[in-house]
């Protein structure tokens, strides 16, 4: 298949039509993952035809339905490469937060090497700068991607780089923690506003070292009510030190 | 569900909250389950795609960016090539019980594809769209895409040679595009 100018909206359609044979559309999958034009022209086919989707009648749904795909999600994989460590404590974990852990974190061992480049992107942005940071965590989501950078400088600053979309509903806040040592139990470092990258003030805090847990959580609007991470955990990572 | 609200659904599914998904089951599933039925004739046999796609959609949600359309054109899309896969692997072949019975579903299954395109919204652009188009190419659009034929069996239903249902197929499609651009 040749995709070009011409040829990728003819595909597209195609595509979103299911008129390819198994190769084609398997040869488009393949390719839509690295063409943002063709994964832009597929996008656009899928909402060009969806109202004739829904124009099916509704049908009953069957009463055992949703069980059984919860069942299906039950037996989903979970490995914990993080060590399953995370800053809520046990008892406000909400079964979400519970689920989250079980379900998740499975793909971050994979995706070290993406994990690694980032954190050469983010040495190298740190660089032009004229303070050091002490530590550097990237921090991961559940299935592995890099979610943020975190550079902790030490006197109780921190930068946090967002890189991946969060969204942020209107009475949510995303809310930066980290875990200096079991005894002080886990420590706010700010409030993102907005879901946008920031630099935090943190209370006065020990020497960040190697190894510290970071993480970010949802929690409502003005942050955790109980000064620990209550919300689902969006991502976290363990700090390494620059060198 | 408005779309905004199943994508912030997908969101939490990405973030491991079940309820996410649990809110686009409620509100999606019997009209994702009718979709499928359209392509695949059999009920069980669309309740099954349904189920194996809200597993697709759970593990898959954290793909999801407004950057692949809208959310509700992803699940759609989910379902749809599930379906597509049971259908082409032979499945729905097994609903022949004898001739004449397929023969009389047959037909019913060509004006219940076709009335899709009465029943879209009459505002609706590609309502329009699709009307200004000639009928053989109309009905080829809606019997691939809503019943999930290949060329083959287009060029079946419409009598046609299957190197002209292509390309009628493709005028067709192109044709529509320039409508609704």
């Amino acid at each position: 298949m040749i995709f070009n100018e011409t040829t990728i909206p003819e595909i597209a359609d195609e595509y979103v039509l299911g008129l390819l044979d198994a190769a084609d559309h398997a040869t488009v999958e393949a390719e839509m993952e690295r063409n943002a034009g063709l994964r832009q022209a597929v996008a656009t086919s899928r909402d060009r035809y969806l109202p004739l989707d829904m124009t099916a009648e509704a049908a009953a749904v069957p009463p055992g339905l949703w069980t059984q795909i919860e069942a299906g999600l039950a037996d989903t994989p979970a490995a914990v490469p993080l060590g399953g460590a995370t800053l809520a404590p046990e008892a406000v974990l909400t079964p979400a937060a519970n689920d989250n852990r079980g379900f998740g974190w499975k793909a971050a061992a994979l995706s070290s090497m993406a994990a690694t480049l980032v954190l050469a992107v983010a040495l190298t942005w740190s660089l032009g700068r004229r303070a050091e940071p002490m530590v550097i965590a990237v921090l991961l989501n559940e299935t592995g991607e890099v979610q943020a950078v975190v550079e902790d400088f030490g006197n109780d600053t921190a930068n946090i780089r967002l890189l991946a979309d969060i969204a942020v509903p209107d009475d949510k806040a995303v809310e930066v923690w980290t875990l200096p040592s079991a005894e002080m139990g886990p420590v706010s470092l700010g409030l993102l506003e907005e879901g946008q990258s920031g630099r935090l003030k943190a209370p006065p805090l020990p020497t960040p070292q190697d190894a510290q847990l970071y993480e970010i959580t949802l929690e409502q609007a003005g942050g955790s009510p109980t000064g620990r991470p209550t919300g689902p955990v969006l991502a976290k990572g363990f700090a390494k030190l620059p060198r | 569900m408005p779309s905004d609200e199943l994508a912030a659904s997908l969101a939490a599914c990405a973030r491991g909250d079940r309820g996410g998904l649990k809110r686009i089951f409620d509100g999606e599933a019997a009209r994702l389950i009718a979709v499928a039925e359209r392509i695949l004739r059999r009920r069980e046999l669309a309740e099954e795609v349904v189920q194996d796609a809200f597993i697709r959609i759970w593990t898959s949600a954290h793909q999801y960016s407004p950057e692949r359309g809208s959310a509700r054109g992803w699940i759609h899309a989910i379902v749809r090539n599930r379906a597509l896969n049971m259908l082409r692997d032979g499945r729905r072949e097994d609903t022949v019980e004898d001739d004449r019975l397929e023969t009389l579903r047959e037909s019913d299954q060509l004006d219940h594809i076709l009335s899709a395109w009465h029943a879209l919204d009459q505002n609706s652009r590609l309502r329009e769209c699709l009307g200004t188009l000639d009928e053989m190419k109309r009905r080829g659009i809606l019997l691939a895409y809503v019943g999930g034929y290949t060329h083959g069996e287009i060029a079946g239903r419409l009598r046609l040679p299957l190197g002209t249902t292509k390309s009628w197929i493709r005028r067709g499609l192109s044709a529509l595009r320039e409508c609704m651009a």
